[in-house]
């Protein structure tokens, strides 16, 4: 059981800390409870651009000041944004957790004072080329986002992937920057999570000295996502500048912590964990039609999913690469998951936990996680159970009650005609 | 309580000791190096056998052979065939790697701590009885061979290539890695067989274990798996000849759906066992090496040119390269090219402020403890201190060498090392629109193919 301390300030902040003397560091984690879901249509990309403005100094820190404070004295920092949440994090020498919580109570309540359109026009300049450099310039990579397309309406806002669209990049103007910030980023939106080295009684007087007199939003914008069913597979094939023809496909699941998810989770590593996982063995071992498999769930808040990739050989058509997934999955759905499989499925889960529990970083973010989405930084230690308590026919379940044609959405990458 | 005025950083209270962990190394009597550190923050063993021969070894007609050599070892191994090795490993909680770099190949292990003494012995398979099965060698190619094909169309691929190519030319460190289609199609079984046997030798090997077990067991098991391993014949390892330096030049290759242009500024750098390697350190985490460095403050943060701009001297056994990376917009890429080259100038005058060495320096001194937080990073940490005969006292004397670092010393490695005018500027991008740009910066342009060929 890790030792954990909950609670909130007067403003609603969440704070959780754990107190962790085996190293002389401290992780500071802050998760705002905003994500790319939360962007209008028209301003897709918002949430991660505005990401890269927290960075850009907030009224008692200057412009690039905050990336000096913390490199200066030996911390790493960076901030991410998915479609619910959005997180900033240090990892401090252990005796500078005040100047961590300094910064980032400073923009968390001082931020817009500091903000200029120049350095809204240099940060969304910075993004673009983000999109450049990771979608627009690599092969296969706007197939997350032609996904996306597929498998969910406009109206449904994962409809579009974090990084949002260059037009609506270049529309962000100030205002709505600010609209962002009031509305969003508040301490009673927000879990600050604290690990490693510290005294719980200076770390609880050092919080409520940085956050205690910063003030809560008023109500929360209405928010309801309601996702239509498919009906039916939607399909499309997308030729680009690619050498080898690769099918994707995503699978609408539940959302991420019920059971059929971590049932989800624990199948993909019998479909494409190593080399002995149903899909690898089939395709690229003993068929020799694809080149590599992959198969993995996403973390994701309102609704789940479950993504499916494979590249075929030269040579080969496609649709046997599709063919031969489709019989994999045919025989689990007929209950051919041995008692091995599900073993290894399981020490996979748990080694890979370890490791995310090892460091204090990652171990922050899981308590930001369980805060966050699940209203509880305990599940922290129960997190396995789910995952102990699963059966061979729970893991079958989940591939005849989802993994069917008419639950997912495919494209299929092709090579441009020469 | 008083009041906060938040226009001022709070100071830090007292630093708390850090002692990286103690480093217990033997040497058994088939010459087969151990280290081993113990880390009990999570139930994991990390376990690296570190082989001291890599791609270095390589030829241009076999290149490739070395990373072959190690993909094949999962493909079974002692009584089990490549699908029950997989399986085996599954069962135990562990993850299997295997790989080759320039100068070392790797076997990697992680396991639950419960586990580890099965891991160890699936571990002394893996290195001591491959199978080399000849389907086995037919499937590692092909994978590798349609790898080869899709890089064909990543760009940041085929500049790291041309720009390794252009200074080391044929011989070692000039290949690359992977090998290219016309080498792996030509790599037998029996070359295979031959490499393993000259390298994977236990004289030629350390062996670390990092992670939740206690020293003197990880000792005994390692002796019991591997001390019975026969010794024999060190091999030579070849020398890396770099081309001259020439005056600086563009070579440009053409990719005409880019939308980006993928910049490799350089040339040849120097080995990791330098005796400027603290200096050397300090001025390019100065230069280009960290996020708040001059090339990516001035590509990124002042001009929007880039997502992230950088600059490396990558230390091998022998001399690696030094080299700025950048990946920026088309219509910017002269632009970019000329403030990379305006910094490189800029830090061999001895404009340095104190302020920003300080920082640098209080930067990498004080972030080493977070980079060894877990068994991998304290394993990965042994493997440099094998890797490149760093002596045992290293880690704790790391600070030290750092705060001795002055302005001058920055100013004088800058100049001995870094010559602007000397460099390789390879640019993959869409040539069409970058072209007549370049061609004002006065550098004579080459176009090449993505294979290297000059194009008429």
């Amino acid at each position: 059981m890790l030792n954990l301390l909950d609670y909130r300030l007067d403003n609603g902040l969440r704070v959780v800390l754990n107190e962790d003397h085996s190293a002389p560091l401290v992780a500071i984690n802050i998760w705002y409870h905003v994500g790319s879901k939360n962007e209008p249509l028209g301003r897709t990309g918002f949430a991660h651009l505005f990401e890269h403005m927290l960075f850009s100094g907030s009224e008692h820190v200057g412009n690039n000041e905050h990336f000096r404070h913390v490199q200066s004295v030996g911390g790493v920092l960076n901030g991410t944004t998915f479609f619910d949440r959005t997180n900033y994090y240090e990892t401090m020498p252990s005796n500078y957790l005040a100047l961590a919580l300094w910064l980032e109570s400073d923009r968390m309540g001082f931020f817009l004072p500091a903000l200029t359109q120049e350095k809204l026009d240099i940060q969304r300049e910075v993004v673009k080329e983000e999109r450049r450099q990771r979608y627009d310039n690599v092969p296969y990579g706007t197939a997350f986002e032609r996904l996306l397309h597929l498998a969910y309406d406009p109206d449904y806002s994962y409809h579009w992937p974090t990084i949002g669209s260059m037009e609506d990049l270049g529309n962000a103007s100030l205002d709505d920057i600010r609209d962002f910030f009031r509305t969003w980023y508040r301490p009673d939106n927000a879990t600050l999570t604290i690990v490693g080295d510290f005294n719980p009684d200076e770390a609880k007087q050092l919080v409520a000295q940085y956050f205690g007199d910063i003030a809560a939003g008023g109500s929360f914008p209405p928010f309801t996502l309601q996702r239509k069913p498919l009906g039916g597979e939607r399909r499309e094939t997308f030729a680009s500048t690619i050498q080898l023809p690769r099918v994707y496909r995503l699978y609408h699941l539940p959302k991420m912590g019920t059971p059929e998810w971590i049932h989800a989770d624990l199948l993909t590593t019998v479909l494409g964990g190593d080399k002995a996982s149903r899909l690898e063995k089939a395709l690229v071992f003993d068929k020799q039609i694809a080149t590599d498999v992959a198969a993995y769930v996403l973390p994701t808040e309102a609704t789940g999913m479950l993504m499916l990739q494979a590249t075929a050989q030269e040579g080969v058509d496609i649709a046997d690469v599709e063919a031969t997934i489709d019989e994999e999955l045919a025989r689990i759905a007929s209950g051919s998951i041995t008692a091995d499989e599900l073993t290894r499925a399981m020490n996979r889960a748990e080694m890979e936990y370890a490791h995310q529990l090892e460091n204090y970083d990652t171990r922050a973010d899981l308590l930001g996680m369980m805060s966050t989405y699940f209203n509880d930084p305990s599940l922290i230690d129960r997190w396995l159970d789910a995952y102990r308590a699963a059966t061979a026919d729970d893991l079958a379940n989940v591939v005849r009650k989802f993994l069917v044609p008419e639950n997912r959405v495919t494209s299929l990458f092709v090579p441009e005609a020469a | 309580m008083t009041v906060l005025d938040r226009n001022i950083a709070p100071q830090p209270g007292p630093p708390r000791p850090y002692h990286f962990p103690h480093i217990e190394r033997r040497t058994l009597a088939n010459g087969l190096r151990v280290l081993i550190a113990e880390n009990h923050n999570a139930p994991l063993v990390s376990l690296r056998v570190l082989v001291h021969a890599g791609a270095d070894h390589d030829t241009k007609e076999l290149a490739g052979l070395a990373s072959l050599t190690s993909d094949l070892l999962d493909e079974g191994a002692g009584e089990r065939d490549a699908i029950q090795l997989a399986e085996e490993i599954g069962l135990i909680g562990a993850a299997l790697g295997t790989g080759a770099d320039w100068d070392a190949s790797y076997i990697s292990l992680d396991v639950l701590s419960r586990n580890v003494e099965a891991a160890i012995a699936i571990c002394a398979d893996v290195a001591r009885r491959p199978l080399f099965p000849a389907d086995g060698l037919e499937r590692a190619r092909t994978e590798r061979l349609m790898e080869l094909i899709q890089q064909r169309d990543e760009a940041a691929a085929i500049a790291a290539k041309r720009f390794s190519h252009l200074i080391y030319g044929e011989g070692a460190y000039g290949n690359t890695i992977g090998g290219n289609p016309e080498s792996v199609a030509r790599i037998a079984g029996e070359d295979v067989v031959a490499y393993y046997r000259d390298h994977y030798r236990p004289n030629n090997i350390s062996i670390v274990v990092g992670g939740d077990i206690d020293t003197s067991r990880a000792l005994a098991l390692i002796e019991a798996a591997f001390g019975d391993w026969q010794p024999s014949d060190e091999r030579e390892r070849p020398v890396v000849a770099p081309l001259t330096q020439e005056p600086s030049r563009i070579y440009l290759i053409d990719r005409p759906t880019a939308v980006q242009s993928e910049i490799r500024i350089g040339h040849i750098g120097v080995p990791r066992a330098t005796e400027d390697y603290f200096p050397l350190s300090v001025m390019n985490a100065l230069l280009g090496g960290v996020f708040n460095s001059r090339i990516n403050m001035n590509l990124r943060e002042v001009h929007g040119y880039t997502y992230g701009a950088r600059s490396t001297f990558v230390f091998r056994r022998q001399p690696g390269p030094f080299v700025v990376s950048a990946p920026v917009r088309n219509e910017v890429t002269r632009e970019s090219v000329m403030e990379v080259l305006a910094e490189l100038r800029r830090i061999r005058t001895g404009d340095v402020e104190e302020r920003e060495l300080d920082d640098v320096k209080n930067y990498l001194m004080g972030v080493f403890p977070a980079t060894v937080q877990s068994s991998s990073d304290v394993a990965g940490r042994l493997l440099d201190m094998e890797l490149y005969g760093l002596p045992v006292e290293y880690f704790d004397r790391y600070r030290e060498s750092i705060a001795a670092v002055g302005k001058e010393a920055v100013e004088r490695v800058a100049k001995k090392y870094i010559d602007p005018e000397r460099v390789i500027i390879v640019i993959v991008g869409n040539a069409s629109q970058i072209r007549e740009p370049l061609g004002t910066l006065g550098l004579p342009i080459h176009e090449l193919d993505i294979e290297g060929k000059p194009i008429a």
